[in-house]
Order: C-alpha cells, then structure tokens, then sequence
C-alpha cells in the first residue's frame, strides 16, 4: 500500500467569532489580500490560489487545514487507508466543496483531532494577487499544529499520508511533503489546534521591516526576529485575532536528497540560533537551562 | 593631493582602562593584541591592532589613515602646512607606540585628530575574537563636523576622498571601492561619532543584537538597513559613551569614472529602510515625523 500523496498545504479554515475584526487584521496587519467568498465566510488570498485563508463565523476551535490530492483518482485509497487504520472519514458535500472552492474534499481528522480535508483541484485565480500593503508576502509557508497524541499523529502524516520527519527538536517534528524542509510541524501539547500559520515574505528586509511595522502598531511579537536552527528560516511571530499566532518566514532550505532526521535538544537555541526566546507560547518555552 | 589608502586606527583616551578592556573583549568581541603599562591595542583583523586605549581624557581621539610612503608623507606634510595646519612630525617613540613605521599629525578644518600613518604592523598571528561575532574588521568612522561643506572640501579636495552619497548634509565619502570610510556628520565639537567593524553575515548582526541586548549594553539603534549603503547594522553605547556599529553588506562604488552621489533627504528612512529607530544620543537621525 502506497502513502497518500500530498501536493500541498491548500488552505486554512478559521473559525471566528468577529470575523470583520479578524479580516481587517488580515488586511491591515498581514497584508493579505481579500476576495468575495459565500455563506458569509471571507477568503483571503496570498498568492495564485483563490485563497489560503478562509475565516468563517464560529468558535477559534473550529478550524480546519486543507491538503491538495494530486487528483480525484486518489479519493478512494486515502478513504480506504484512513478507514482501515481507524480514523473517522466523510465526503464534504456540494456546498461544503463550494465554500472550501474545490471540486471534491474527504474530511478526516489527524491522531490529536485536527480536522484535515483531502481536497481535489482546488481553485486558482486568473487575476494576479495585489496584497493590502507591502508585506512581501509570497505565499503560504505552511502549518504548526498543537499535537496531543504525538504517536497517532505521526501515524497519520507519515504512514497513512506521506509526509516524511526532517528533524525533530525535542518531540517537535518537522515534516515535508515537497522540497522544503517542512510544511507541518508538530508541537506536542496539551490541546489540539493550528499553533501557528507562516506565511512566506518574499526577503529578509521583508521581516525586518514587518518587525518595526508591528512594533509601531503596538503588535505583540512573540518570537523573533529569529533564524530556526534546523530549516534555517529566518522568522517573526506574532499575536493575531483570538489567540491564532501568525508569522513571516524567509528563507527555508530544502534538505539534501538522503538527509537523515537530526535530533535538537529541546531548547531556545534549537528554535532561534540567533538568541530569541519565547516566553509566552507554552509549546515553544522550555525552562531556562 | 594626498592619497589616503586605507582607514587604520582609531586612538581613545579612557580614565577607565579596564571596563574598556572588558567592554572590547566580552561584548564587541575583539581581541587583545598587545599591552602597554597606560595602552590596549585591539585587533579586528590581520592587522596588529585597530583600535588602541590609552589611559587619559576620552576627549582625545585620534584616526589614523594609511598612506604610501615616507615620500608621501613628507609632501602631505608640505601641503597641510602650506594650507595653515600645523603639522607633526611622529617621533620614534609615538611610532612605535602606534605600531607604524612613520607618522605625522594634525587637525582636520573641524579639529578631528588625524594621523597619517606610514607601513602600519600586520600580525603573523590569525585574528581570534573573544566571542562568535564573525568580524571581519574595522571599517569605517563616523566624524563630526562643525561645517559639513568646508569639511567635505578638504577631504575630497585636499585628500583624496570621494562623496559617495549624502543624507541631507551628512556626507558618505569613500577612499576605496567600499561604500564609505568617512561618514561625516554636523555637531557642534570635534569627536569621532561611531567606529564601524564589519561582520560576515546577517546572522552575526541579529545575533549580536540578542546577545548585546542580554548583556544590557544599550542598543542604540537597530537591527536596520541603510537605504545608502545597503548594508544591515546595529548601533551600540560602548565606553565613555562612544557608539560602536556592526554592519554587514557595504556595496561597493563599482564605477568610480562615472558614478554620481545620490542624495537622500533627512529623515527617518533615509537611515533605516526597516523602520528601526535611534534611541537616545549617538546617531544623528531626524525625529519620526508625527
């Protein structure tokens, strides 16, 4: 039996309980741009893609990571494999596909119970993406999720779908679907949960410059400016709309064919080789040592 | 026309030798060459010292700039005294002192201390820093003048300096390819305003800023980019109230035939095109503007 095959991280689903407050963040703050979407939700795009982030009306749990299937034809496998190792599967329906702008998606859920959907040819856009302000963002990095179940998760990425372990700090994971170092990491904690969206600026000036921005508007920054010492991506956190943590990244280096998982010990200078630390995220403060 | 070659020393007094040896050896990261009973010499990079402390009044600061020869010195000497500045003549205990084969001394049109300097040491010696700091070496100073226009007339006229660009009337001026060797910038007294040391990277800058801001060493300003030069620094209080910089990234003036100073007005993103700030004295940067 062959893995599930995942083209990318499509889209994120986030569910708010002020939406217009959390668009205008969106806007104003990360410079995405936003796009007309249906049934009340607002989609904000980054890139070619219709959108990458859909805020829709609802509690902050309720959210939902999209991942892109290569086509429909790989629907039934990943519902067989996902079935048979004992994790809850549905088909989405028409109007669930016509909000998430997809042909066909299966809705599952990871080990901790993050919801993914399986999503076949989702929509791009024939118009360019024209950000709200010159955050330089050039797309969507990828995903932190909160794992509380570290073993099924692990289960779920890497022998159902087929995501592979590029280093570890501590029991935090990185995995990769494509080039890239990693697309999803997983942070062991007590709850499920996106932790963190990263979205790619298109240069380190493009860091810098959003750092003095939030700085300016009194923005918390949580961490950062920082470089991950085991993707080498340059980095800022920061706080966004109810308790979601957002944060621009530069610069991920993409492992060399035959590199084998490293182990990190888990502390600040294996997240930030530069010296940043991070008080205020419990998944990613350790003791002083 | 006298032609400066390369920046190669900077002198401060101290009434504190010791906190400036700790300063220089924990926190800027260079290493000691050699001492004296009153002086610390520093070294930076393959050279045998860059930065030397003396015991005395940190109002004396000296520069000091290579030039070819003793020829050369000599007709410095003759065009200096020719245009009312006293000159003077190192003796051979001074020489040594400053590690260089011959010197003279005399004031720039503002007062500044500046010595031209004749074969300065290089050290058989790697340079080791105290710390993982990736400098590469001193670069550049930062010089106040009482008269940006006169001042700039000397050095790019009497001396061989070239504007390379200027930020309202602070002026950049180059004696090599790299961007500046002088800033030049308006105050009312004679005083070195900032020493530069190169770093290798981006990393070693924002490092620095975290490891600085650890120490409780007072940043400045920065981390940030000069839109002029390009290049990232970081801006810091060192003893007696002298501001060092790291940087990284000084574009080189690829085309000295035809390449014309740009000018940037005097506000706050010509000096930072990240947006960072000056906090408190050191840099001379415009206010935000409300």
């Amino acid at each position: 039996m062959t893995n599930v095959p995942i083209v990318q991280v499509c889209y994120l689903r986030l569910g708010s309980r002020k939406v217009e407050e959390s668009a205008r963040f969106a806007t104003d703050v990360l410079g995405l741009q936003r796009v007309g979407a249906i049934d009340g939700d607002v989609a904000l795009r980054s890139d070619h893609l219709h959108h990458r982030i859909c805020l829709t009306e609802g509690p902050p749990e309720q959210q939902s990571i999209g991942l892109e299937l290569p086509d429909e034809a790989h629907i039934e496998p990943a519902r067989a494999a996902l079935l048979a190792a004992g994790f809850p599967v549905r088909d989405a329906d028409a109007n669930e596909c016509r909000r998430r702008y997809v042909r066909q998606a299966l809705i599952t859920q990871d080990g901790s119970g993050n919801v993914i959907e399986l999503v076949t040819r989702p929509a791009h856009s024939g118009r360019r993406y024209f950000p709200s302000r010159d955050a330089g963002i050039t797309g969507l990095q990828g995903v932190g999720l909160r794992s509380t179940d570290l073993a099924k998760d692990l289960l779920f990425w890497t022998k159902l779908l087929d995501a592979r372990i590029s280093d570890r700090v501590g029991e935090i994971t990185y995995l990769r679907i494509d080039d890239r170092h990693h697309r999803i990491a997983l942070y062991p904690s007590s709850c499920k949960g996106i932790m963190e969206i990263a979205l790619d600026v298109e240069s380190f000036d493009c860091i810098m410059q959003s750092n003095y921005f939030l700085k300016e508007r009194q923005l918390k920054i949580l961490h950062g400016p920082g470089r991950e010492a085991a993707s080498d991506q340059v980095f800022i956190r920061f706080q966004g709309p109810e308790d979601c943590l957002f944060s621009y990244v530069f610069g991920m280096r993409e492992p060399k064919a035959g590199e084998r998982p490293r182990q990190f010990l888990l502390k600040p200078e294996s997240l930030c080789a530069w010296g940043s630390e991070c008080t205020d995220i419990p998944e990613l403060s350790f003791p002083a040592t | 026309m006298i032609e400066l070659k390369e920046i190669s020393y900077v002198r401060f007094g101290t009434p504190d030798l010791q906190m400036a040896e700790s300063f220089a050896t924990s926190c800027l990261g260079l290493e000691v060459g050699d001492r004296s009973k009153k002086s610390l010499y520093l070294r930076s990079d393959d050279r045998a010292h860059t930065l030397c402390y003396t015991e005395g009044n940190p109002e004396e600061q000296a520069v000091g700039f290579e030039v070819d020869s003793e020829e050369d010195l000599e007709a410095a000497a003759a065009t200096l005294e020719a245009l009312g500045h006293p000159v003077h003549n190192g003796t051979p205990a001074e020489c040594a002192a400053r590690m260089v084969k011959a010197f003279i001394g005399f004031k720039d049109p503002t007062g500044n201390s500046i010595e031209l300097v004749v074969r300065p040491a290089r050290s058989g010696r790697k340079f080791f820093p105290t710390r993982d700091i990736g400098i590469t070496g001193f670069s550049h100073i930062g010089l106040y003048t009482t008269n940006p226009v006169r001042d700039e007339k000397f050095w790019t006229q009497v001396c061989n300096a070239r504007v390379s660009d200027r930020i309202g009337d602070i002026s950049l001026m180059r004696i090599t390819a790299i961007h500046h060797t002088l800033a030049m910038a308006p105050g009312t007294k004679p005083r070195i305003q900032h020493v530069n040391h190169q770093v290798a990277s981006n990393d070693d800058v924002l490092r620095s800023f975290y490891f600085l801001s650890g120490r409780n060493v007072p940043i400045v300003f920065g981390p940030g980019r000069h839109p002029t030069s390009g290049a990232r620094f970081l801006y810091f209080t060192g003893p007696d109230g002298m501001t060092f910089e790291y940087s990284v990234g000084v574009d080189e003036i690829e085309d000295e035939e035809t390449h014309s100073p740009r000018s940037f007005g005097f506000e706050p993103s010509s000096i930072c095109m990240w947006g960072s700030k000056r906090v408190g004295q050191g840099i001379p940067v415009p206010a935000a503007k409300q």
